[in-house]
């Protein structure tokens, strides 16, 4: 049963990518992310000295500031910021740099649908710019369970109101690996089959679920492809002085 | 708190000597002459009522929004227009974030006081019903990146967004006309909004020996100059505002110059904005037009018998 997108999208299609780093001036590290009409700007500052009054000086900090389009900041926000930062927390090496704080500030352009993956996204290319040590990437996702029980990928705001449900899905970018296929690293494993974390609103099935998760983890190579295009293009472009 | 203070950017003196002594002989860390303007760059988001301005390195972003309240008791037949300044910590590292600070609000209050007080925004075509309906506009400025002057550039961006806002149709029905009908974007047009003329903020920085005079100033100025004046006049010559808080004292005449000054530069800035608001219109009514042909294939017997 084919399900009829309004923009004519199969039901895997993601909407077209478009990714840019270094755009502030200020920032130690600055990422756009836009996925179709969603655009998220993304910046970080860090790693600052000192850490905030609770956390663990032993270990590095890392504060999100998220900023909606318009209107104040309200519950759904403070909520975005939590998860973000332990999205964030997970992939950083929070030893390197102990007793500091990094501040990401996610600023939302445009909001179309699938916000958070978009929030995601770009903060782990601003964290890149900046050149904050993390163990590998994330890359996000949106799922989404249709009345009628097909799955659908990264739905637009209209589609995301109509659906069933949906998951945000965030899994560890995709290994390229150096050594030769099949060889002994047991390593490789558990990294590429691990989910980091996953926001569901509304009721689903539970194999539903575990479709969700296979769809976002095929969407997820894609998406790692992408972003380490985006990467290695801009690395042998001018390098960035100051 | 120790960690705040030392993670505040701050100027060595030798940076601040250097800029003082390349201005006594005219010349700015950047290349510019005194009385130049770094470019402006004016864009807008796919949606309607959403700009970036970029000045050099300073970026704004402005977004205008709109909402159906009921009027003020005292001016029942007048829609409302508040902005919103954000300094977002993007911005700068010595933003926090929270409450807006002194300069947040300054900012604020300069554009507030050129847009509403000198009527360049028609707040009489927002009323729809008179006491009960009229249409709240909110200007939110969201300060992406700190180049200095952030007072001109946000001032253009909420002129750019407000020229490029479109709100919704309405008209009265119910049973007795006193219910407001908002219509969607798809049923009716949506209008732009009434705007008389653009106030357009020029920023001054003075620096105490020998008088000099600079415009636009960068943020490494800001940190050296001994005092700014902002000055908000329109291409028709006239004055909307000036907002000259402290600093240093400058004698008259150069406030008249200050003004002559502010006045062409003002006109050009004017047709920039024009020139890119137009842009925009043509490019949207482009997209527009080329939305029928998918729309309107299958009912294309019906078509020719019309």
């Amino acid at each position: 049963m084919e399900v009829d997108r309004e923009d004519g999208r199969s039901q895997n299609q993601l909407r077209p990518l478009a990714c840019s780093r270094n755009n502030l001036h200020r920032a130690h590290g600055s990422a756009s992310w836009s996925q179709g009409d969603t655009k998220v700007l993304a910046a970080v500052y860090g790693p600052k000295a000192g850490t905030k009054k609770n956390e663990n000086p032993e270990k590095a900090c890392i504060e999100v500031i998220w900023k909606p389009k318009t209107g104040q900041i309200g519950k759904l926000e403070k909520e975005y910021e939590m998860i973000l930062k332990r999205t964030l927390q997970s992939i950083c090496i929070l030893t390197v740099n102990p007793n500091t704080t990094t501040s990401v500030i996610i600023q939302v352009a445009n909001d179309d649908g699938a916000l958070l993956p978009s929030a995601i996204n770009a903060a782990c290319m601003a964290l890149v710019d900046a050149g904050i040590p993390t163990r590998h990437l994330a890359v996000s996702i949106c799922c989404c369970v249709a009345r009628s029980g097909l799955v659908v990928l990264d739905p637009t705001k209209l589609e995301e109101q109509k659906m069933k449900a949906f998951a945000y899905l965030v899994f560890p970018n995709s290994v390229h690996s150096v050594l030769p296929e099949g060889s002994p690293s047991g390593q490789g494993e558990p990294i590429q089959n691990g989910i980091i974390t996953s926001v569901t609103h509304g009721i689903m099935s539970v194999d539903d679920y575990f479709y969700c998760l296979e769809r976002g983890r095929a969407a997820s190579t894609k998406l790692s492809d992408f972003l380490r295009k985006n990467l290695q293009q801009q690395s042998t472009d001018s390098s960035k002085a100051g | 708190m120790e960690g705040r203070i030392s993670n505040a950017w701050r100027l060595t003196v030798n940076d601040k000597n250097f800029i003082k002594t390349a201005l006594l002989s005219e010349i700015r860390i950047d290349g510019r002459k005194p009385f130049e303007y770094r470019k402006i760059s004016i864009k807008f988001d796919r949606g309607d009522g959403s700009s970036e301005v970029q000045i050099g390195q300073t970026r704004v972003m402005g977004i205008v929004t709109a909402q159906l309240i009921q009027p003020y008791k005292d001016r029942p037949k007048e829609g409302t227009l508040s902005i919103f300044t954000e300094f977002s910590p993007m911005a700068d590292p010595s933003f926090e974030p929270g409450r807006p600070g002194e300069l947040a609000v300054e900012l604020g209050r300069i554009i507030d006081r050129g847009l509403r007080e000198s009527r360049a925004v028609d707040t009489e075509s927002l009323c729809i019903l008179a006491g009960k309906y009229v249409w709240a506009i909110r200007i939110d400025l969201h300060i992406l990146d700190n180049g200095g002057n952030l007072v001109d550039a946000a001032n253009i961006a909420a002129l750019a967004a407000l020229l490029t806002y479109l709100r919704p149709e309405c008209s009265l029905g119910g049973e007795d006309g006193q219910e407001v009908i908002v219509h969607p974007p798809e049923i009716r047009e949506p209008l732009p909004l009434t705007v008389h003329h653009l106030p357009i903020a020029i920023t001054f920085g003075f620096f105490g020996n020998e008088g000099i005079l600079l415009i636009d100033p960068t943020h490494n100025e800001e940190a050296v100059m001994g005092g700014r004046m902002t000055m908000t006049v329109n291409a028709n010559g006239d004055i909307c505002a000036i907002q000259k808080g402290g600093g240093e004292g400058v004698p008259q005449r150069v406030i008249m110059k200050c003004l002559q000054l502010a006045t062409s530069k003002a006109a050009s800035i004017t047709k920039q904005i024009k020139d890119a608001v137009e842009a925009f219109n043509t490019e949207r009514a482009l997209r527009k037009i080329k939305r029928h042909p998918t729309s309107t294939g299958v009912d294309v017997r019906q078509k020719q018998n019309q």
